[in-house]
């Protein structure tokens, strides 16, 4: 479903220091799976995923998702970008739109859907996530975790292929932390690919087929969760762990 | 407090302010002979106006005819203004440079040269060449020089809108062009009525300048006026309120349009 080959990414910071974010990152994630990439912050996790729908470009390498190569000069990244759901740390929903039009909004300008269709999807999606009942209610008066369930509405509505969440429970308070999990939980029994940028280890070794250990922009360690909770070979990883858990 | 009970207190105050104005005139001892009693005249009248047009009817005065094209004026200035705005606005932040370098020429050109030689340079000049008439030369000048100032303002709408909000709309497959149009210029909008209210007030005023060529603005009308009978104080002042009814009625407006877009903060 998804394969990447030897990505390279530099980031020049405002001082003109160069930032190695990816080198020469390869791996593949494949159809149904659950890949959660975990690691220190700097490490190049959340940069891969923005390289996936291309909010970041990649330097060199390339990146085949559903046998189209995403950097191809030919390509219209915004189809790509239609099977592809992305969820942020800060759920980003649009605050001058009410949940449902937050839900509707692309359906309708991206995938032609008319109004009736769309606020059916809609309105299955948020009874899915639960919150039918704030409907009609704009982002501001929502919880952390409430708007973070409205934004994986917002994803899912465009019946994309695959799901990325960018530490999507970073910015939520602890006790709001368990109902996003919830849903991205649902997701993953489902069958729906993902690649879950997070430090939530208990939802890794919970539902991941695999776990990818990232540092200094490289793959340190990766395995199924529980070799790599149990039994990690690499003594980063395990001064990570030590340090996490 | 209601907008009501709000803008009857500016009222009120503005009101003090004229009264004592006048008080402190008349106390000074200035030997001057009010005619108060020609201004209404000069606003609506009852009668005939030539030969040509002979039947008695209500009609509007020399005041009145200033002030409606004045209003006419602006009204179109601050439409066209806005459109160049946004257009200027988002060129500014193109990723292209020829298409930055030029809003970024036309902004500098246009706020940095006086609009009162803007005016003539577009009447006389460009007017000519395109045969122009004197208000079409006069919005087109109060237009681009209100564009220049309103694109600089989205500019700065648009950058502060957080860069999530753009990532959003592109990652669920919107365009550039789309993002802006449903997400980023709706919110951009909304932060940046304050300015845009003060620079379309402005608008209204520095259209008095038009007068220069030959339109028969509010400006004008009060210059003529003031030449035929020389009732300075009261032709001005008059003049002054009405510019004064425009501007405060914008003011209102905008405070008002600003509290109706509140709801989804």
């Amino acid at each position: 479903m998804i394969e990447a080959r030897n990505v390279y990414k530099t980031f020049r910071t405002p001082d003109r220091k160069e930032v190695k974010a990816l080198v020469n990152f390869s791996t593949h994630v494949n159809k149904a799976e659950v890949v959660v990439i975990i690691g220190p912050s700097g490490s190049g996790k959340s940069t891969f995923l923005r390289c996936l729908n291309r909010l970041d470009e990649i330097d060199s390498g390339e990146i085949i998702i559903d046998g189209v190569n995403i950097y191809d000069k030919k390509i219209n990244i915004n189809k790509i970008r239609e099977e592809i759901g992305m969820v942020f740390q800060l759920f980003n929903l649009f605050p001058h739109k009410t949940v449902l039009e937050n839900v509707t909004l692309a359906q309708q300008v991206v995938r032609k859907r008319n109004k009736g269709e769309a606020f059916e999807v809609a309105r299955g999606l948020l009874h899915k996530v639960g919150i039918s009942e704030k409907e009609n209610v704009y982002p501001s008066q929502l919880s952390g975790g409430q708007q973070q369930r409205v934004a994986i509405a917002r994803a899912l509505a465009m019946h994309p292929k695959i799901m990325m969440f960018d530490e999507a429970t970073s910015a939520l308070d602890p006790e709001m932390i368990g109902e996003v999990l919830d849903v991205m939980k649902t997701l993953a029994r489902e069958g729906m690919t993902m690649v879950v940028v997070t430090h939530e280890m208990g939802f890794a070794r919970e539902v991941s087929d695999r776990v990818i250990f990232m540092d200094a922009g490289q793959i340190v360690e990766e395995g199924t969760a529980e070799h790599f909770f149990t039994n990690p070979v690499h003594k980063r990883t395990k001064l990570f762990l030590s340090q996490i858990l | 407090m209601t907008f009501n009970k709000r803008s009857l207190i500016t009222v009120g105050i503005l009101s003090i302010i004229t009264a004592s104005i006048y008080y402190f005139f008349t106390q000074k001892g200035i030997i001057y002979i009010w005619h108060w009693e020609k201004i209404p005249e000069m606003l609506f009248y009852y009668g005939s106006k030539s030969a040509d047009d002979p039947t008695p009817k209500f009609r509007m005065g020399v005041l009145m005819m200033g002030f409606v094209l004045t209003l006419k004026i602006s009204v179109f200035s601050i439409f066209f203004g806005i459109i160049i705005g946004t257009v200027v606005g988002i060129a500014r932040l193109s990723h292209e440079p020829v298409t930055r370098g030029l809003s970024l020429s036309y902004v500098e050109l246009i706020r940095n040269t006086p609009l009162l030689v803007q005016i003539y340079i577009i009447y006389f000049f460009v007017g000519s060449i395109l045969r122009l008439s004197a208000f079409a030369a006069g919005t087109a000048a109060l237009s681009i020089f209100a564009g220049a100032y309103v694109g600089e303002i989205v500019r700065a709408g648009i950058q502060s809108i957080h860069k999530g909000q753009m990532e959003a709309s592109r990652s669920l497959g919107m365009s550039y062009g789309r993002a802006m149009r449903h997400i980023i210029l709706p919110q951009a909008f909304k932060r940046i009525i304050p300015p845009l209210a003060g620079q379309f007030i402005s608008l209204i005023k520095d259209s008095s300048l038009v007068s220069v060529i030959a339109l028969a603005d509010l400006m004008f009308q009060a210059q003529q006026a003031f030449a035929r009978t020389y009732y300075a104080f009261e032709i001005y002042f008059t003049v002054a309120l009405l510019y004064l009814v425009m501007t405060f009625t914008l003011s209102m407006a905008t405070q008002y349009i600003e509290r109706r877009l509140a709801i989804s903060d």
